[in-house]
């Protein structure tokens, strides 16, 4: 078979960040990936470190940070790094459809539960809801869509909310995609438009479900804003996410106008090893098997969700290299006793230990596979969910192992 | 707010609600007394087996034969609760063929039909038994629906002027020299304390019956059993699959709608209320009951769950008025010297009916009435309307234009219409009531989805009734939803559990109570 220079396993937004600074160094990429990866999930803003407060100095904030927290992927690269890995993400996203922080940190913006959530990087098109407050902003549900629901929202942040119904339309039980591709076509967003500028009562701000397009979001924001008169912004839903979505298919025309291959929807089986080197991987295409071999491989293939890892009833695994997971004892100590605890669930620092070119290591650190390095949230030692961290680990990490493994 | 009744009933379980009915099909007023919902004890808690009595068969035949007895009737007045699975006894080689033999005998003995089956014959109609099994008996068991045959009950004996008071907790009997007359109840919701007095008070609480009993200073023997259950995510059977040995732990599964009920263990409950379901009760259960259907083994759990069953206990029931070995009805007169209670307890789920009869019965005798019981007799109201899945798809495909439906959950069909309904009728106070009375949460995510909708059904109640909002609501679900999640996460559930945090605690940012009112975020 062909041999590539690099081969990414996984299409979340580590292994998408992998191959684009690979085709950005000039190599010859094959992704491959089962899905669409969880941007498509739960893609929405780039969250870097919740737990900074907002307003508070990211680059102070995130190295303070890592000197209290030496073992998570952060400390590989610091803030220089992540923030190096950050600008070649934004580059990607050329106006009018941005990603830009609030100030010089994060902000907070609100969310389909009602809550306020912690976020550096936002999209053009949620940016007005960072600035939001009870007093100047409407809530604008649409009856019918039920993974968005307006009442929920707007009695939470204590603002006014109004259930829109666009009989002509049917908006009834159609999907976060449906309604987004309803938003490409002009007529829909006018109407749109024209159904909230009639419920307004003096608002400065609209909140809406994020499903403003698919294929020109910043064009409806536009239009939704000269007809309204006022700051238009979209909040994050229940899955599938539409902005996830657009960050999916954005690195995907770019990955493949450089001319990397992508294979989806077949999942890699088996990986042939020797000698401390991954010298091919095993996709299944049924009725076939094809092996295809590269010089540098990057396992981005998530957690649990994502089949990175798995786990039986006694232990965790990385089911394609059998690399070692880090892992609590037994099952018993996987979870904690309640769900919300101020403790993470100790089961969410499982994943696999790195050494600093995230080349991942076996108990005693020794490298295991020379070509091979993990990038991602499949990494030990971190609390993507409870810090707030997923996309800055995906893309700071994707980054990093690149850089690294063409450096090699 | 005081209130006056003839007969007041405490615990909306089985026993209860079938009580509160067979009083007022004799016309004796009755008042209910629940501290949460209907079904909240083991009534709601259990295996949702329609039993023949075969389990019994060879151990205790009167059982056996007060089971197949019950089962005969529940399935003339109670068809639309009932799923007429039929239920196979499974034979391993290591069970022999003498206890077989011996079970089929005692079968007969109790008057509970079986047919003998070839290991080849019961494979055909159950093809994910075990290919090692040695043959298998056929017998009458069948599934049954707790939640909706004690809300029929309900209902019924409502539409014949019997009360409930759901969420209403009784905090202390009214006593009277040597005579109870009533109770103090609080509601939980509200918090509102007032009086209920009542020429007689039964204490139909099951597992919970000395909590009642010690307000007036009184216990009896009971033993507090805990049974552990497991759900599929698959219907793993088409019959009740039940192994053919001496009763033990982990010896049946239950087909129920759309998934398995995988049963159970028996350890000693320490704690009435919580009781959670261990890893190595989880481990036990996956093992040992995938000797009779091996795919158990690579099979997705739902959700794990506990319920505390009532024993009671023979040696010191001398004194009782013993009417069974299942169940014991106590007369606190004859036994204590206290006038005008009685406590009803034991049994099973199956015997639910038999026990209301036999209390009503005593409540006549005492009242000096002769009227003969018609439960056995007399349909429930919604008798004839189906409930399974198929029954529900075809109501959705019938009755409304396709394409037109908002269904809160996809996975088992509810249209947000089932809930405008239930929250007209204006008697559900709490999410659970609405979880208890649809399938919203008990698909494959367990309201990991449909909740979140739900809320915002409530939400926009709330909003016209202008009131404010609170994700409160939801982290309660969340926590209460992760007590029956925790125990079976690996494989498949594992990956949900990911996404369900992913959106929750990611997403949305819900954080634990203590620190949500730090978070500075709410403008």
């Amino acid at each position: 078979m062909k041999r590539w220079d690099l081969i990414v396993i996984g299409t979340g937004l580590a292994g998408l960040t992998a191959a684009r600074t690979a085709v950005e160094m000039g190599a010859k990429v094959l992704v491959i990936g089962r899905g669409m990866g969880s941007l498509t999930l739960f893609g929405n803003t780039i969250d870097v470190l919740g737990e900074i407060p907002p307003g508070a100095d990211m680059a102070t904030g995130v190295a303070d940070w890592i000197a209290v927290h030496p073992d998570h992927p952060y400390a590989r690269m610091g803030w220089s790094g992540i923030s190096e890995a950050l600008n070649a993400f934004r580059e990607l996203f050329p106006s009018p459809y941005t990603f830009d922080s609030v100030g010089r940190g994060n902000s907070l913006v609100p969310t389909g539960a009602g809550t306020m959530r912690p976020t550096y990087l936002l999209p053009i098109t949620m940016t007005a809801g960072a600035g939001m407050s009870a007093a100047d902003t409407l809530i604008i549900g649409l009856r019918g869509f039920k993974d968005f629901q307006g009442d929920t929202v707007s009695l939470d942040l204590q603002c006014r909310g109004v259930n829109l119904s666009l009989p002509r339309y049917g908006l009834e039980g159609l999907t976060a995609l449906a309604l987004a591709r309803l938003m490409d076509e002009g007529p829909f967003r006018e109407s749109l438009g024209e159904a909230i500028r009639r419920q307004m009562a003096g608002e400065k701000r609209i909140g809406l479900p994020a499903v403003l397009g698919l294929k020109a979001p910043a064009d409806v924001l536009k239009t939704l804003e000269t007809i309204t008169g006022a700051k238009v912004f979209e909040i994050p839903m229940l899955p599938p996410s539409i902005p996830g979505t657009r960050i999916f298919h954005r690195f995907r025309e770019f990955l493949i106008a450089k001319g990397a291959t992508f294979l989806l929807g077949n999942p890699v089986i088996g990986a042939d090893v020797k000698e401390g080197r991954c010298e091919g991987i095993t996709l299944q295409n049924p009725p076939l098997l094809t092996v295809y071999r590269a010089e540098r491989y990057i396992l981005a293939t998530g957690r649990f969700l994502g089949g990175g890892i798995q786990a039986d009833r006694e232990r965790i695994s990385e089911p394609l290299f059998h690399l070692p997971v880090l892992q609590p004892e037994s099952r018993g100590e996987w979870f904690r006793e309640r769900f919300f605890q101020p403790e993470a669930h100790p089961i969410h620092r499982a994943g696999i230990v790195t050494d600093a070119e995230l080349r991942p290591v076996d108990a005693g650190g020794r490298v295991i596979l020379k070509n091979v390095r993990a990038a991602g949230s499949i990494l030990a030692h971190h609390q993507m969910i409870e810090e707030h961290s997923h996309e800055g680990i995906d893309i700071a990490t994707g980054y990093l192992a690149v850089r690294r493994a063409l450096a090699s | 707010m005081d209130l006056q009744t003839e007969v007041l009933i405490i615990g909306g379980g089985a026993t209860g609600a079938g009580i509160s009915r067979d009083l007022a099909l004799r016309g004796i007023p009755s008042l209910l007394v629940e501290k949460d919902d209907f079904t909240s004890g083991a009534s709601g808690r259990n295996q949702g087996l329609l039993h023949s009595g075969a389990r019994y068969a060879v151990t205790d035949p009167e059982a056996a034969r007060e089971c197949i007895t019950e089962n005969r009737i529940l399935r003339r007045i109670a068809p639309h609760c009932i799923e007429d699975t039929g239920g196979l006894f499974v034979s391993l080689p290591e069970d022999g063929h003498e206890y077989r033999a011996n079970f089929i005998r005692a079968c007969g003995v109790a008057g509970i039909d079986t047919e003998p089956l070839s290991a080849r014959e019961a494979l055909s109609m159950e093809p994910k038994l075990s290919p090692l099994m040695i043959g298998a008996v056929q017998v009458p068991d069948g599934a049954i629906d707790p939640f909706t045959l004690v809300v029929e009950n309900a209902r019924d004996a409502e539409s014949r002027g019997a009360r409930f008071l759901l969420h209403t907790e009784v905090t202390g009997l009214i006593r009277e020299g040597l005579r109870i007359s009533g109770a103090r109840v609080k509601d939980r919701i509200t918090g509102e304390e007032f009086t209920i007095a009542a020429s007689q008070v039964i204490n139909a609480t099951g597992a919970w019956a000395n909590e009642i009993l010690s307000l007036a200073g009184l216990s009896i023997g009971i033993a507090l059993s805990k049974g552990s259950m497991l759900i599929t995510n698959t219907r793993l059977s088409e019959r009740v699959i039940n192994r053919c040995r001496p009763p033990a732990s982990g010896d049946i599964i239950v087909p129920n709608d759309t998934v398995s009920i995988l049963g159970t263990t028996s350890l000693r409950a320490e704690d009435l209320e919580n009781h959670a379901v261990t890893p190595e009760e989880v481990s036990f259960l996956v093992d040992e009951l995938s000797r009779m259907i091996p795919a158990i083994k690579g099979e997705r759990f739902t959700r794990a769950y506990a319920g505390v069953r009532p024993l009671v206990q023979t040696a010191q029931a001398g004194d009782d008025r013993e009417i069974s070995r299942g169940f014991a009805l106590i007369d606190h007169q004859s036994r204590d010297g206290l006038e005008g209670l009685i406590t009803i307890t034991g049994g099973k789920l199956i015997t639910y009916r038999l026990m209301a009869e036999k209390t009503a019965d005593f409540i006549c005798a005492r009242m000096g009435l002769h009227v003969p019981c018609l439960t056995h007799l007399q349909p429930l109201p919604g008798a004839g309307r189906g409930h399974t899945f198929q029954d529900r798809l075809l109501r959705l495909r019938h009755q409304i234009p396709a394409f037109r439906r908002e269904l809160l959950c996809d996975c088992e069909l509810v249209p947000r219409e089932a809930v405008d309904a239930i929250l007209r009728e204006g008697k559900v106070r709490e999410l659970q009531d609405i979880l208890h009375r649809t399938r919203l949460a008990k698909g494959t995510c367990q309201g990991g989805f449909c909740v979140y909708r739900l809320l915002g059904v409530l939400n926009e109640r709330r909003k016209e009734e202008g009131l404010g909002g609170s994700n409160r609501i939801l982290k309660g679900f969340l926590e209460e939803r992760w007590k029956g999640i925790r125990p079976v996460l690996w494989g498949t559930s594992l990956k949900e559990e990911e996404l369900i945090e992913s959106i929750y605690k990611g997403l949305f940012n819900l954080t634990p109570e203590e620190a949500a009112t730090a978070d500075g975020g709410h403008p």
